[in-house]
């Protein structure tokens, strides 16, 4: 692997579906045909969102601030798309969740006027961040400085594109870096316990110590 | 221009704009509305062609010409769209394509991309030369007159595709259709930073006191403005919190009802020297800039709303924002985080107490509201939009963009 690490940034621009959902028999019903963009955008886009608050999926988070059916939100939360083969998996289990919450609770409401869930699907573009690192310092001070994009891309895009729930950090740190101790500590941060700052904040962490320990056994500090 | 927005805008947009800068450098890229002054939609393209032409892409931007008659027709559209009862004639449809068909002799419609801003030019699509063609809706289409809508699909559905601000707005059509929310510009007169001086001129011309906790809504006189409930919830907070209120509007020659909200809100704040009320004149940029710095919370307390860039223009003053759960709104304040949602006047009122009694919160959230503005709701980012879902046409199909 190059040892040079190029950050890369991606831009999602939202399209429309034109389809949306007031209740959770017409989500189940759009889920079942809507396109597979949709529901990578619904799952995989959403902590590109940065500000996250108790939930892993637009699914969970509608259910759960939408329609207010807590324990659906918390079994849709639970849903690890990183988990799926393919997207029809993901797409049936997700209808599944909805399934099973309409045989056990009583109907649940229909969402507020404005409040229905609506279908969005995305168009990405890539394009480098202008920023490369040959090394661990230069790795960590552009860590502590990327765009909250930059971070999405290489940590929570990258599972996607490297299909072995890998980020392109770790993998980097891994093999370009020889680094397997450091990588290991980034691989083991919980991809849905956090934002996009605090996913930075541990890497920055685990970065940091490895730095400091280079350059206290070659003598450097002191 | 581009470089009045380095260390302001995003860096990521600044080099995703001289991406597609490039690769679009020399192409031709035409913009038509019904206005040149007035609106924000006029207000963001007199910001944003300059910026557009930097780039090297070769920007123009025209205006279509109507009378009272084609003028008075495409407000009642506008209207109906909005969800008012409306009747649109066919012969009203017909004299809407006739002055359209007019433009269109005149106007040089040639250009490698078209963006044709609501429902005034739209027609223009029958006219179209070559190029890529893009009809931007700017209005909350989400529950429309349904005959009216159908009309205006006639011509939306020969477009390459439609733009919408929020995705709730948006209407079903068989074309692409992309959501790209407006923006506020930083360095404009309206919110770029303004001195010490110049707020305490405006608050002294304004003869707002300064010594107590400020509260702003500046908006029309317009009942789904809800400027009653906002002097409701100013008097709730005074009891336990001593404050000023200041509700801060410019007339709207549209709006006959703007006159009468107006003498409503006069009767019933009167008697309370601590609600002042500014009926400031259009182009009052500067003034609003200076109200929104010198506030201590600000409201957006509507029933309805458009998109609400108030509240990004409060924001990006590290203002906290109280706003109404409706139309754009909620895509500019994350609850509890940048700011509140409130659904009433209590709710306002509860959260106008917890900031003025807690001014770290206030401060806290102040920050992560410009912040949020920062990436989410700046004229580069618009910018970045418009020219990213022209590239994206003309790479059909493609979901991943390489740059």
């Amino acid at each position: 692997m190059a040892k040079i690490f190029e950050f890369k940034q991606c831009v999602i621009i939202l399209k429309s579906t034109g389809k949306k959902a007031k209740n959770l028999r017409e989500l189940k019903d759009v889920l079942s045909s809507v396109s597979e963009g949709a529901i990578t955008h619904h799952t995989y886009q959403y902590f590109l969102k940065g500000h996250v608050l108790e939930y892993t999926n637009d699914f969970a988070h509608w259910a759960g601030e939408g329609i207010e059916e807590r324990a659906l939100a918390e079994r849709l939360s639970n849903i690890d798309p990183y988990d799926y083969p393919s997207i029809q998996e993901l797409r049936s289990d997700l209808i599944s969740a909805i399934d099973d919450h309409l045989a056990t609770f009583p109907e649940p409401r229909d969402a507020m006027r404005g409040d229905e869930f609506h279908f969005n699907e995305t168009v990405a573009l890539v394009f480098p961040a202008g920023v490369r690192a040959r090394n661990l310092a230069e790795f960590l001070m552009a860590m502590k400085y990327l765009e909250g994009s930059s971070l999405y891309y290489h940590f929570y895009d990258a599972r996607v594109r490297l299909g072995n729930k890998a980020d392109d950090f770790s993998q980097w740190l891994e093999e370009g870096m020889e680094k397997p101790e450091v990588a290991r500590k980034v691989r083991s941060i919980d991809p849905f316990m956090h934002n996009l700052e605090s996913i930075r904040e541990r890497i920055v962490e685990a970065v940091e110590e490895e730095v400091k320990r280079d350059m206290e056994s070659a003598g450097v500090a002191q | 221009m581009i470089e009045a927005y380095r260390n302001i805008a995003p860096k990521g947009d600044l080099m995703l704009l001289a991406k597609l800068g490039e690769a679009l450098r020399g192409r031709s890229f035409l913009h038509v509305n019904s206005t040149r002054e007035g609106g924000g939609v006029a207000e963001i393209l007199h910001r944003m062609i300059p910026i557009l032409q930097e780039l090297g892409i070769n920007t123009r931007w025209e205006v279509i010409e109507g009378d009272a008659r084609f003028f008075d027709i495409t407000k009642k559209i506008h209207n109906a769209l909005q969800g008012n009862e409306e009747t649109i004639t066919e012969q009203m449809w017909a004299y809407h394509s006739e002055v359209n068909q007019r433009n269109a002799d005149k106007l040089d419609l040639e250009a490698d991309a078209v963006l044709i801003h609501d429902p005034q030019p739209a027609a223009l699509i029958n006219y179209r030369k070559g190029g890529i063609w893009m009809w931007r809706c700017h209005i909350d289409a989400s529950g429309p007159q349904m005959a009216v809508w159908n009309a205006l699909k006639r011509h939306c559905e020969k477009y390459d595709a439609a733009v919408f601000s929020v995705a709730k707005f948006a209407r079903a059509m068989p074309v692409e259709e992309f959501i790209i929310p407006p923006s506020i510009d930083p360095v404009s007169d309206k919110n770029r930073d303004l001195t010490p001086a110049e707020i305490d001129d405006a608050a002294s011309r304004f003869g707002i006191p300064r010594d107590r906790p400020m509260l702003l809504q500046v908006s029309r006189f317009d009942r789904f403005k809800d400027p009653i409930g906002v002097i409701k919830a100013y008097r709730m907070v005074k009891k336990y919190n001593d404050c000023v209120l200041v509700l801060a509007g410019s007339p709207a020659s549209d709006d006959p009802e703007g006159e009468a909200v107006l003498n409503e809100v006069k009767e019933y704040a009167s008697g309370d020297k601590d609600i002042i009320i500014l009926l400031l004149p259009a182009f009052s940029d500067r003034d609003i800039n200076a109200l929104q710095r010198m506030a201590t919370v600000v409201l957006q307390k509507s029933l309805k709303e458009g998109f609400g860039l108030t509240v990004s223009e409060a924001m990006w003053k590290e203002k906290p924002v109280l706003g109404g759960a409706v139309g754009g709104i909620p895509l500019q304040i994350v609850h509890g985080v940048n700011g509140f949602l409130v659904h009433a006047t209590e709710g306002a009122a509860f959260r106008i107490r917890q900031l003025l009694t807690n001014p770290a919160m206030a401060k806290r959230m102040g920050e992560r509201g410009k912040e949020y503005v920062r990436t989410n709701f700046l004229i580069t980012r618009q910018a970045r939009d418009y020219l990213s879902i022209w590239y994206a046409l003309e790479h059909n199909g493609k979901k991943v963009l390489e740059l």
